[in-house]
């Protein structure tokens, strides 16, 4: 009798300790801030759809460059593969972007640049995740950090009728800056002020 | 001298040394004899002084103290560590001219001016962006200059300009944004529940440059002038972006792009000490004529 009891006291304890350890567990888990968490999860989300198999129809889109000549943007016409979904087609537009001009415009953007995914949100937010290429393969001046923000905004906003405003995230976070100059934190208008007519 | 510490310090390294000083100072104080008799010691005088001074006189004199205290200007070298900013052809670093710039502002001011001057940096190491407003509002500075040189991808941009914040906001979010502070503000006093805490602790922080932007675009205008008369540059004018580092300065704030350091003709100047010296001249006249209007 007393052995048994003995036995079962330290074996409570155990019990309770990992019903405890199983409460924290959960609560690591599930808890937290569940905003952030969504938004990330958001964006991380994995294609699901297939490429359509019956080729796609063509989308015209306007991609935006610098010129040598001025300080503005300098629209460029292009065809890309068009579907499944809009994002699919900015993603494709911003890859035209970063492969550079057919005319003898400059590139905003550093030609390492990978664009690891766009997510329009309902909001009409487009979030365009880069890799860390562009932050890393390019010394921003406060000049060639504004055209690159706003070459791949304009980009997005120009051609997709539901997008508003444009996030730039980075590696699936949100950063400071590409370069320390232009705030990330919250979505940019698109500006056309700057786009030569 | 406590808010120094912070102030200035506000990298980790510091902030660490300063915390082992403290608790290396606490234990000395509670847990020995003689520490224990300083500390009685020291309530004591804390409680006497109050009865030895006049207590009528005290809020005034306060007030008097305040308006008497030196005013405050910081200047930020752009960049910095790690973060070399732009980077010329001859392999010239952003972050090296702003500290030199920086350097010759900040002995010009005080040698013909009446203002205590706060570096975000002064030698080259990491600050991040958020720590350079951050210094500005901890030492409740006045003026707010951050000094860099501009990069382009075009080799032919050249010139000058002076930024001030744009917030990128549309105008109808910013009056959502007064409508929601005006609605709450009687609120903010009581109970707020951590949610909307931290909203408003967002909105204000965003807004802290917002109530500046008036002042803050007649100190770019005045210090533009002077950049275009001393240095010879091509005029590209004052505009408005959105800058990190002036997000969160509550003061009139500016940032200055002298020349291009990715064009290599400007790149040569921007290296010689006569360049550098003209661009602290022409900010820091630029500085006198903006406290002509507001004094």
């Amino acid at each position: 009798m007393a052995k048994s009891k003995n036995n079962l006291k330290p074996a409570l304890v155990l019990a309770l300790l990992l019903v405890a350890l199983a409460v924290l567990v959960i609560i690591f888990f599930t808890g937290g801030e569940r905003e952030r968490v969504r938004r990330r999860a958001e964006v991380a989300v994995p294609k699901t759809q297939p490429r359509a198999a019956e080729p796609a129809a063509r989308k015209t889109v306007t991609l935006f460059f610098l010129s040598d000549d001025d300080d503005m943007l300098h629209g460029e016409t292009r065809e890309i593969a068009g579907g499944p979904s809009a994002a699919d087609e900015a993603q494709r537009a911003l890859a035209e972007l970063v492969k550079g001009s057919e005319k003898s415009f400059l590139s905003p953007l550093p030609s390492e640049t990978k664009i690891r995914q766009v997510f329009i949100g309902r909001d009409g937010v487009a979030y365009v995740d880069f890799g860390r290429e562009i932050m890393d393969k390019f010394s921003y001046g406060s000049s060639s950090e504004l055209s690159a923000v706003y070459a791949v905004v304009d980009t997005v906003a120009f051609n997709f009728k539901s997008v508003k405003r444009v996030a730039i995230l980075v590696e699936g976070a949100e950063k400071e800056t590409l370069g320390g100059h232009v705030d990330l934190s919250r979505p940019f208008s698109p500006d056309y002020s700057i786009v030569a007519k | 001298m406590l808010l120094n510490a912070f102030g200035r310090g506000f990298d980790s390294r510091r902030l660490h040394h300063y915390r082992i000083l403290k608790n290396a100072f606490a234990y000395i104080v509670r847990e020995t004899p003689a520490g224990r008799l300083v500390l009685t010691l020291v309530v004591l005088a804390a409680f006497a002084r109050p009865a030895l001074s006049q207590p009528s006189a005290d809020s005034g004199a306060r007030r008097g103290a305040g308006a008497a205290k030196r005013r405050t200007v910081v200047i930020d070298p752009g960049h910095g560590g790690i973060e070399l900013g732009a980077k010329g052809k001859l392999g010239t670093l952003e972050k090296d001219i702003t500290l030199a710039i920086a350097l010759k502002l900040k002995a010009l001011i005080e040698k013909n001016m009446a203002f205590q001057v706060v570096l975000t940096r002064d030698r080259d190491m990491d600050v991040a962006v958020e720590n350079r407003s951050a210094i500005a509002n901890n030492q409740k500075a006045d003026l707010f200059i951050s000094v860099h040189t501009n990069g382009s991808r075009q080799k032919s941009a050249a010139g000058s300009e002076t930024f001030f914040l744009s917030t990128g906001a549309t105008p109808d979010e910013e009056t959502r944004r007064l409508a929601y502070l005006e609605n709450n503000s009687s609120r903010i006093e009581g109970h707020v529940d951590k949610t909307s805490e931290q909203d408003i602790k967002m909105i204000l922080w965003d807004m802290a440059q917002t109530a500046y932007i008036r002042q803050s675009s007649q100190l770019a205008e005045m210090i533009q002038g002077e950049l275009n008369s001393l240095l010879g540059t091509r005029n590209r004018g004052i505009k408005q972006a959105p800058f990190k580092v002036l997000t969160g300065v509550a003061c009139p704030a500016v940032l200055i792009e002298a020349a291009f350091i990715s064009n290599p003709e400007e790149e040569q100047k921007l290296v010689t000490d006569e360049f550098q010296a003209s661009v602290a001249e022409a900010i820091y006249r630029g500085l006198a004529k903006y406290l002509q209007v507001y004094p």
